[in-house]
């Protein structure tokens, strides 16, 4: 991989996202919280590919790995899935990342962010990354994507292994593999952490918390506020920057702009009709369609309970590494999807249902996530406890031949002709 | 208060003329090449038997080709109209399956004829009417005969293909057997591989009785016996099953109406 | 299943394996013990410690699905279709009353098809006993700490349940006896080395099918007879190729039978239903046996969840030496992560070695189609070419 050809689908990314920008600024379309998270994401970028001239190592980094070790050590992240993810979304470059990864070896039933992002490193898409980062949060496909982009970026790695439950001694193993990380980081990168900084991070990972929190009681509102192209922006910042000055950043504005509208009584579409539960999240190519779908029918997704609610606890910034340890058991993914399968995940479901007052549910069956649809049926259960109907629709979160436009446009009028009927 | 129903499916077009004593006229046609004038056909043959005319009825249109008729303005999912139509038929009925020509649907109801739940089998051709018709010309028999074999069979021939066209090469490797298998064996094994794929759909949304049958399908006998097999239970069969869709139609016209003149 | 040796006119006596396997889960010993008061454990991969279940007067045995490839309608349903096969197969059987019988279900976090089956086993089929251990993907001795606390963990969970003690001694025996089952695995695949070994793959799959369906008192009996009668055998099996077959979980004989009777034998395998089962002894050194018996079991010859891969392709090319592989059939189930992923990287280390790999991708349980078929034929005429 050479610098110099690498960066074509970075340089993309940043042009894409300068021009939503200043598009989304133009036309003031849907509040200045979309307008701030191209901005913020336009710079992660420019970032990504300027790490190099400016002297930085770049860390190429699964989902939902602590990045705030890295950004105390002046580190540059780049998010492996999510960089697949938008590929999808804005550049629509499924199908020759997917179709690398299959030459490469890596069967379809692989999930496919995985595979697109074997294709983007075989592809010399990316800038070298200088470190490869992973982890098993939170699953197999996570755990097992390391290896082979390390051979392909013939760059050293470093797994990091979440252990399965939360007990003292899961905790304190995990501790331990986050001091094992800086050493490694320590080491590649010649600088020492930069313990006072995680700390600063640690403590504004409260304050994210807090914001996401208030976000969710907002969305409670009748009609709420939020529509469903923002679950992935609302998503993203804690995935691309905990604990950053950039997430309170977008969070804030977001916050108040939500909090505005309900004032007003205002909804993220014009007459809401239907207010659904959504179980995963919808698949990125599928975003705008749904949008335009969902302001026709009056349909808003106002809860996702697998990926929004935060476990209860607070940080202590004066025990920084514990409390990055610490946090990943508070994220809501690791509450609803890694873990044994308890009591509490259910009692969400039904809690969010009657909290949000939820008319249907949408099931977004991702046909390589294997682990998350082997709760379908526990959790459409679940909902018809409390009398809330669930539509399961298999797909895949960026490749489109899975199931066309029309065939989800089919299910989901079927479904809200079912709930209008009850 | 006199209503119209019509179900524009793959294959045919069914049109059922309803009042307060129940159907008082029915039609079933192929669908020709014009799809326009095969609709007025169904219509014309289903008004004159009630001794009404299309113009005095509301109309209520369902099915695939639904969306191709632009005269009649009022339409519903299959799936709705399946509810109404079944619960009117049997009242205990909690779950339906639908076997058409090119799809399978399996539906839920509550005791109000609402849809609460349902499950497709569209994406390919297995377990479904024309399926069957593919494997009818296969063994060279015609669809009731086939029936009426299956009845006999002893044991089921292991067609372990869900997918039609692999299954049409099991089928052929077990009628050159040698010696071959029984052709009510093999048939057995024909209806066992798309009752397969029904129960799967079933279980997904999860068996409540009771369960009643309808579509074109439903009128073989070899079918659904296998199918009572498999679920343990018989199921209930509406005389002419391939109006259900269309009944249900005509219910949601009447319904519709209902509400229009209580304003 | 009729096994015709036609390479000699002797077969061996595998009575006793087979009138286990054929009636499996409830096989008449099964049975019998439960009506004698004894409880029986299912278990689920091969990073729960059976020593611990052994040493509670427990009989461990493994969770596995049905041997043929079937519609898993209730499978689908309950695990959707995306899970493995495998996961799916086990949970049908499960669900449809086929393990009614245990008292207790034990699994570890290994992978997402494994862990969410036990998941739906817990919400779905009441057992009285359900524990699911961490195990952590590295070897470190951290990691051996973890994997150990969670061995004390789990024996404690036992205790409390059976309200029992667990003692050191009844730890010691368990360990003793299952060794030694390991060391009689172990001078079975000796055999395996011969040129013209006495015993043929899908002969020998069914021996470990019986080894985790049984008492291993019992199968250690079963097991030395068979040596006793390998041993003067006079069955040779020559063959056009070794080979060795790799990948997913898989213990169904008639798969690799199918590939035998393509001229091939297959001399070893790499899979947790065999080398990756039995491989490691539980060596004290020192330690307490539950100590012991974690360490053993965090290092044994990994599964693919394991990181770095490096030690599992190490230990492949390992057996390639050790048994003299000519080529490597690779079958992996579909949604079967793990292995998926491991694949590109290990096919590259065997060509690396000068060693071919056939890639199938296959269901659980399968017995082998025409088109499996097709392939391995491909395949050793491939194998034919370059001997020449």
């Amino acid at each position: 991989m050479t610098t110099a050809e690498s960066r074509s689908e970075i340089d993309i990314l940043i042009r894409t996202y300068r021009l939503l920008a200043r598009m989304n600024r133009a036309q003031n379309k849907g509040g200045s919280s979309h307008t701030l998270y191209f901005q913020l994401l336009a710079d992660y970028y420019t970032r990504v590919r300027n790490a190099h001239e400016e002297g930085k190592l770049l860390a190429a980094h699964t989902v939902f790995f602590p990045t705030e070790v890295l950004y105390a050590m002046d580190i540059v992240p780049m998010h492996t899935e999510m960089t697949t993810w938008l590929s999808a979304l804005f550049l629509r470059e499924q199908a020759g990342l997917l179709a690398k990864g299959a030459e490469l070896g890596l069967a379809p039933e692989i999930c496919s962010p995985h595979r697109g992002v074997a294709g983007i490193f075989a592809l010399n898409a990316i800038p070298r990354p200088d470190i490869i980062l992973w982890s098993n949060l939170i699953c197999d496909n996570t755990a097992k994507s390391g290896e082979l982009m390390m051979e392909l970026s013939d760059s050293p790695g470093f797994f990091l292994d979440n252990p399965f439950q939360n007990s003292s001694g899961e905790m304190d193993y995990l501790v331990g593999e986050l001091e094992d990380m800086v050493h490694f980081l320590e080491e590649r990168s010649g600088r020492k952490m930069d313990w006072d900084r995680l700390s600063e991070m640690v403590a504004r990972t409260n304050d994210e918390i807090d914001l996401y929190r208030e976000i969710g009681e907002l969305r409670k509102a009748v009609p709420s506020p939020m529509s469903v192209m923002d679950d992935l922006e609302l998503l993203s910042a804690d995935y691309m920057f905990p604990g950053q000055p950039e997430a309170i950043q977008y969070l804030t504005h977001l916050r108040d702009e939500l909090k505005g509208m309900v004032q007003e009584g205002k909804g993220a579409v014009t007459n809401e009709r239907f207010r659904l539960m959504t179980l995963f999240i919808p698949p990125m190519y599928l975003m705008s369609y749904l949008e335009q779908l969902f302001e026709e029918y009056g349909a808003v997704s106002v809860v996702e309970p697998l990926f929004t609610l935060w476990s209860e606890g607070w940080l202590d910034p004066a025990h920084p590494l514990e409390s990055v340890a610490k946090k990943s058991f508070l994220i809501p993914e690791r509450r609803s999807m890694y873990g044994p399968l308890g009591e509490q995940a259910l009692q969400d479901i039904i809690d969010c249902a009657e909290q949000y007052k939820v008319d249907g549910a949408i099931y977004w069956a991702f046909m390589g996530c294997r682990h998350t649809c082997a709760t379908i049926k526990v959790i459409k259960e679940t909902l018809s406890e409390v009398d809330v109907p669930m539509l399961t629709i298999d797909c895949d979160i960026v490749d489109p031949t899975i199931n066309s436009e029309e065939e989800v446009r089919e299910k989901l009028e079927q479904f809200f002709e079912m709930l209008e009927d009850r | 208060m006199q209503t119209l129903g019509i179900d524009i499916g793959s294959l045919n077009i069914k049109a059922v003329v309803l009042d307060e004593e129940g159907p008082i006229g029915t039609s079933i046609m192929p669908l020709g090449d014009e799809v326009g004038d095969s609709v007025h056909a169904a219509l014309e043959k289903a008004t004159t038997e009630a001794g009404l005319s299309l113009d005095s009825l509301p109309v209520v249109a369902t099915g695939v080709g639904a969306k191709t008729i632009s005269f009649v303005p009022q339409q519903k999912s299959i799936t709705t109209c399946l509810a109404r139509g079944i619960q009117y038929l049997f009242p205990s009925a909690r779950m339906a399956i639908d076997m058409g020509a090119e799809s399978t649907t399996v539906i839920k109801l509550n005791e109000r004829g609402r849809l609460t739940d349902w499950a497709n089998h569209d994406k390919c051709a297995s377990g479904t009417g024309l399926f069957l018709q593919q494997m009818a010309k296969l063994m060279g028999l015609p669809l009731d005969e086939m029936a009426r074999l299956s009845l006999q069979a002893r044991a089921r021939a292991d067609i372990t293909n869900t997918c039609a066209v692999f299954a049409e090469s099991e089928v052929i490797s077990h009628v050159h057997r040698d010696p071959p298998t029984p052709k009510e064996d093999i048939i057995a094994g024909i209806y066992y591989s798309v009752v397969s794929r029904i129960m799967s759909m079933c279980k997904r949304v999860g068996i409540t009785r009771e369960v009643a049958v309808t579509g074109g399908a439903a009128l073989n006998d070899g079918l659904v016996n296998i199918l009572e097999q498999e679920l343990g239970f018989e199921v209930l069969k509406p005389a002419s099953p391939q109006i259900v869709a269309a009944l249900g139609a005509a219910i949601v016209a009447r319904e519709n109406s209902e509400k229009g003149t209580k304003k | 299943m009729d096994y015709l040796n036609t390479r000699s006119t002797e077969s061996l006596n595998l009575e006793e394996f087979r009138a286990v396997n054929g009636t499996f889960p409830k096989t008449k010993e099964i049975l019998d013990l439960k009506q004698q008061g004894n409880k029986v454990f299912g278990w689920l991969c091969t990073y729960v410690p059976e020593e611990v279940m052994h040493a509670a007067g427990i009989l461990p045995v493994r969770i596995t699905g049905y041997s043929q490839e079937t519609e898993l309608e209730d499978g689908n349903a309950y695990l959707y279709i995306n899970n493995c096969s495998f996961s799916r197969s086990c949970l049908q059987m499960g669900l449809r009353g086929e393990y009614d019988y245990l008292d207790g279900v034990v699994a570890g976090s290994t992978c997402d098809g494994a862990r969410r089956l036990f998941d739906l086993w817990q919400h779905y089929i009441k057992v009285p006993f359900q524990h699911i251990l961490t195990v952590p993907r590295k070897y470190t001795e951290r990691a051996h700490c973890l994997y150990y606390e969670q061995a004390v963990k789990f024996k404690e969970h036992l205790e409390r349940h059976l309200d029992f003690e667990i003692t050191d001694e009844a730890l010691l025996k368990s360990i003793s006896l299952f060794n030694e089952s390991r060391e009689l695995l172990k001078e079975l695949y000796q055999l395996r080395k011969l040129d013209r070994p006495p015993i043929t793959g899908s002969e020998t799959m069914e021996v470990l099918n019986a080894s985790f369906r049984m008492p291993k008192e019992l199968f250690n009996h079963y097991l030395r007879q068979l040596l006793d009668e390998l041993a003067v055998s006079k069955i040779e099996h020559q063959n056009q190729a070794r080979l060795m077959v790799t990948g997913s979980v898989m213990n169904n004989p008639e798969f690799i039978h199918s590939i035998e009777e393509l001229g091939g034998l297959v001399v070893t395998d790499e899979l947790c239903t065999s080398t990756r089962y039995w491989s490691d002894p539980v060596v004290l050194n020192g330690r307490s046996p539950l100590e012991a018996i974690s360490r053993r079991y965090l290092s044994n010859f990994p599964c693919a969840r394991m990181v770095p891969s490096e030690e599992r392709f190490d230990r492949i090319l390992q057996l390639v030496r050790d048994y003299k592989v000519d080529g490597v059939i690779s079958q992996i189930i579909r949604y079967c992560v793990p292995y998926a992923h491991d694949l590109p990287l290990l096919s590259a280390r065997l060509k690396a070695a000068g060693i071919p790999t056939l890639a199938l991708d296959v269901e659980y349980g399968t017995p082998g189609s025409g088109q499996i078929r097709t392939r391995v034929q491909a395949f050793m005429e491939m194998l034919e070419t370059r001997k020449r």
